[in-house]
């Protein structure tokens, strides 16, 4: 810890391509051992790519990664990993079938001979688990664990063999609160130990809690480079976000009706499922665009599914038109009124081998046939051809073309097509941007505050905090599974919701 | 009409990856069965060229006659197989609604014996769907399982014999341009799926589960219950094919009807049905059972002997299936 020791790995002006698209315009850091350097930046900074290329998965265009001083050498993981180096991702990657002890050695099985040596797996298994002061069940599928337990036995893996920097990528993304405590705990163990760590997360007050010092990188460059002692929360945000802090982008008033709010169109009432959320409360009315905001695992996806019957309600009540609903389907919920655009559109969207028409068609089927059964291409067609003039799909303006062949801001706007040829009133919209391109971006946020205009109730999901600036009039902060704080207005602004979603509330 | 969907030649060299797009997507509205059914018109000329026989009408009926049965069950197979489905228990079914019909007719009478034999088939397309559907056994695993099920109850039943079935040759009349009826059976049968795939909200959904089931569910389609009446249906075609396949030979045994199964999913998949669901017709089945009856009709004209027939019939179903992945690789690197 102390400031005079060498840094135990130093990166120095550090340049990555992709294509013609340059990711890294030169990033220097360094990390000394027994220490916690905090990675942060908006999504699309650069610091995935910046973690990789540290542990070898990328290759520096120039540029060099030192370990004690001496080029890291050799030009793939295995070198990274025999200097110390161990990256523990975002995703975990273990093999849920086997057991704790057998993840804990995998890729590096101790063997004589090729024989593997099931004593020796065990006692370095526990080994590994006991210096993180976790107890664990050697025989114990992998499958059976907590994920805060299945991340300990990851960092167990990496701590194998003389892991002597440890990177995290969002570690506490996916733990609930008591298994973040136990990674910190761990976090400071590791340091006592002199490991040097690097720790990139979305979460300020992590960042305060552990960090000795602080980078921030923003479009592939270092703005910020600190001892913890020398910032404050204000500075990091500003120089995460870089622009008109506190302001909001110019967007449509308030509707008109906001004087008198409208009865919701659907309304959760201290909404409870499982350990994804508790309590929660939310109202979609006519004519406004509410929105929930959170990290990933905090809870604002699970509601989204929960009003659109993906998942049961097992405390609260959930209200369609003042009447409570049970909703056990999707169907139950389209029923209802209500449409969803899901966050995984290639997973949960689009039929891929299947026409535009048939994509844009498909709950309106019964409703399209003759005699509730019959459906025709023709009025499949005539259906897709309204609405690619209405929304401005940008396609051949073939009913017949598959729907792959679109690029994916349209294909969003087939999926919304859906929903509007089926007359749903109440629109879900969970990460309605994600892998949608700038200009398609702007389209969509216009789409939503017309749909809005035009009398839906419209309710975006997200992660993405450029959502619920640009399109939404209110905003639930979900952290872990609760609302930690409203917003409205002129009150939603990128400080505030990335304030709001790290946990702290400022009165 | 676009000027980008006519004229394209069709031999674009794939070397133009990374070029504008519109060729690449012309190129693929080339019908799929384009390629399957001048595979077939190649047969047909070789074959007539090679016998003077081939092109008679009543070769003909005899090649529709050999795929009638097959056929029968295939309609059932390109609906599942559209949604991402398997049916391997149609030859068992096959023979054990013969046997069920076998034994109840000499004391029951047809009368009595007919409606069970269908309510046999339609029990194994009850018992599979409620498997799929409802326990959740993959239909792979379910339908081998009844598979070997259905061939041992028929086994146990039958007592291994081949049973004579009197009085009940009503398949083998040829009411219409000499054609039997089984063939006509088939051809009936064929219309009303290719009906219900084409134009029916049901067929519709079927698509669309094949196509990606989350979003299916997610769009209001009760997946399972859908699944479940396909293999209802897949049950009815085993009561048809099993009441067609006994009045043809006038008999059942123990071994009736196996193998149909392999020579359903030949005749699928060949036809264009995707494995990876989603994608198919009835159309496209009709050319694959054409042109494995063909060439098996083809090679007994010639005195090619039947296990080289086999050879060739399994080099064929390789050949469909490597060019429907060589497909799909290409469908992913243009996404």
């Amino acid at each position: 810890m102390s400031a005079a020791a060498a840094p135990f790995l130093s990166v120095r002006d550090v340049r990555k391509s992709f294509g013609a698209v340059e990711i890294l315009h030169g990033v220097s850091l360094d990390v000394a051992g027994g220490s916690v350097l905090a990675l942060l930046g908006e999504n699309g900074a650069g610091k995935s790519t910046l973690v990789r290329t540290i542990a070898g998965d990328h290759q520096p265009d120039s540029g060099e990664v030192l370990v004690e001083g001496r080029p890291l050498g050799g030009r793939d993981v295995g070198a990274a990993r025999r200097r110390g180096i161990r990256l523990i991702s975002q995703e975990i990657a273990d093999a849920p079938p086997l057991t704790v002890a057998e993840n804990v050695a995998l890729g590096d099985w101790p063997a004589r001979r090729g024989l593997l040596s099931p004593r020796r797996l065990r006692r370095e298994a526990a080994e590994a688990l006991a210096a993180l002061g976790v107890e664990l069940d050697l025989d114990a599928p992998v499958s059976t664990l907590r994920m805060g337990e299945r991340q300990a036995v990851e960092i167990a893996r990496a701590l194998r063999g003389d892991g002597r920097c440890l990177i995290f990528d969002e570690p506490t993304a996916a733990l609930s609160d008591a298994e973040a405590e136990r990674l910190f705990a761990v976090i400071a163990g590791l340091r006592k130990r002199g490991v040097a760590i690097v720790y990139i997360t979305h979460r300020l007050d992590e960042v305060f809690r552990i960090a000795d010092a602080v980078c921030v990188l923003r479009d592939g460059e270092v703005v910020l480079r600190e001892p913890i002692a020398a910032v404050d929360r204000d500075a990091i945000v500003r120089a995460m976000v870089g622009r008109e802090l506190g302001g909001r982008p110019a967007r449509p008033a308030p509707p008109a009706s906001a004087a008198a709010p409208a009865a919701p169109a659907v309304e959760l009432v201290a909404g409870s499922s499982g350990e994804a959320f508790a309590e929660v409360d939310l109202a979609l009315r006519p004519g406004e665009v509410a929105s929930l905001y959170g990290k990933v695992g905090a809870g604002a996806l699970e509601v989204a599914e929960a009003i659109f019957g993906m998942r049961r309600l097992d405390g609260g009540e959930l209200r369609v038109g003042g009447r409570a609903v049970r909703f056990r389907h999707p169907a139950d919920a389209i029923a209802a009124g209500i449409g969803c655009l899901p966050g995984d559109r290639q997973g949960q969207a689009i039929f891929r081998p299947r026409s535009v028409a048939q994509n844009l068609a498909a709950p309106s089927w019964r409703a399209l046939a003759r005699g509730g059964a019959l459906v025709t291409a023709g009025r499949e067609a005539a259906v897709y051809r309204h609405w690619h003039d209405q929304l401005g799909i940008r396609s051949r303006n073939d009913p017949a073309q598959e729907i792959w062949q679109l690029s994916g801001g349209n294909q969003q706007k087939v999926v919304l097509g859906r929903w509007l040829q089926r007359g749903s009133r109440v629109l879900v919209l969970v990460e309605p941007t994600r892998g949608v391109d700038v200009g398609a971006r702007q389209e969509i946020y216009r789409a939503v505050r017309e749909l809005a205009a035009a009398g839906s109730a419209v309710l975006i999901a997200t992660s993405d905090y450029e959502d619920v600036v640009h399109a939404a009039d209110s905003a639930a902060v979900m952290v872990r599974g609760r609302i930690a704080s409203r917003l409205a207005g002129d009150a939603i602004t990128v400080e505030a919701l990335t304030d709001a979603a790290g946990g702290v509330v400022h009165v | 009409m676009s000027e980008a969907t006519q004229a394209i030649p069709r031999s674009q060299s794939p070397s133009l990856r990374g070029a504008p797009r519109e060729p690449a997507r012309a190129r693929r509205r080339i019908p799929d069965t384009v390629g399957l059914l001048a595979f077939l018109a190649a047969e047909i000329v070789f074959f007539s060229i090679r016998s003077p026989y081939f092109l008679n009408w009543d070769n003909w009926v005899n090649i529709l006659n050999a795929i009638a049965i097959t056929g029968v069950l295939a309609c059932a197979g390109t609906l599942l197989l559209v949604a991402g489905q398997f049916d391997l228990s149609v030859g068992s079914g096959v023979a054990f609604v013969g046997v069920v019909l076998a034994t109840v007719a000499p004391d029951q009478g047809l009368a009595v014996a007919v409606p069970l034999a269908v309510a046999a088939g339609l029990g194994i397309g009850l018992l599979n769907g409620f498997l799929v559907t409802v326990v959740g056994v993959n239909a792979l695993i379910t339908t081998l399982g009844t598979l070997a099920i259905f061939r041992g109850l028929t086994l146990v039943i039958g007592e291994g014999q081949n049973i004579i079935v009197d009085d009940f040759a009503w398949a083998t009349e040829r009411p219409f341009l000499d054609i039997p009826v089984t063939a006509l059976a088939f051809a009936a049968l064929a219309v009303v799926f290719l009906l219900v795939m084409r134009l029916t909200v049901y067929g519709r959904k079927m698509y669309a589960i094949g196509a990606n089931p989350v979003a299916a569910r997610l769009v209001g389609i009760r997946v399972n219950r859908s699944l479940f009446l396909a293999f209802l249906l897949s049950g009815l075609c085993m009561a048809i094919a099993g009441l067609l396949a006994t009045s043809q030979l006038g008999s059942t045994s123990g071994t009736t009807g196996s193998g149909l199964e392999l020579a359903v999913v030949t005749a699928v998949i060949l036809g264009g049905t995707s494995l990876a669901g989603g994608v198919g017709t009835i159309q496209g089945t009709i050319v694959g059972l054409l042109i494995v009856g063909v060439l098996s009709n083809g090679l007994t004209l010639l005195n090619v002997e039947s296990p080289w027939q086999q050879v060739a019939t399994g080099i064929l179903l390789i050949l469909a299936v490597a060019f429907d992945r060589l497909r799909q690789t290409v469908l992913a690197r243009r996404a």
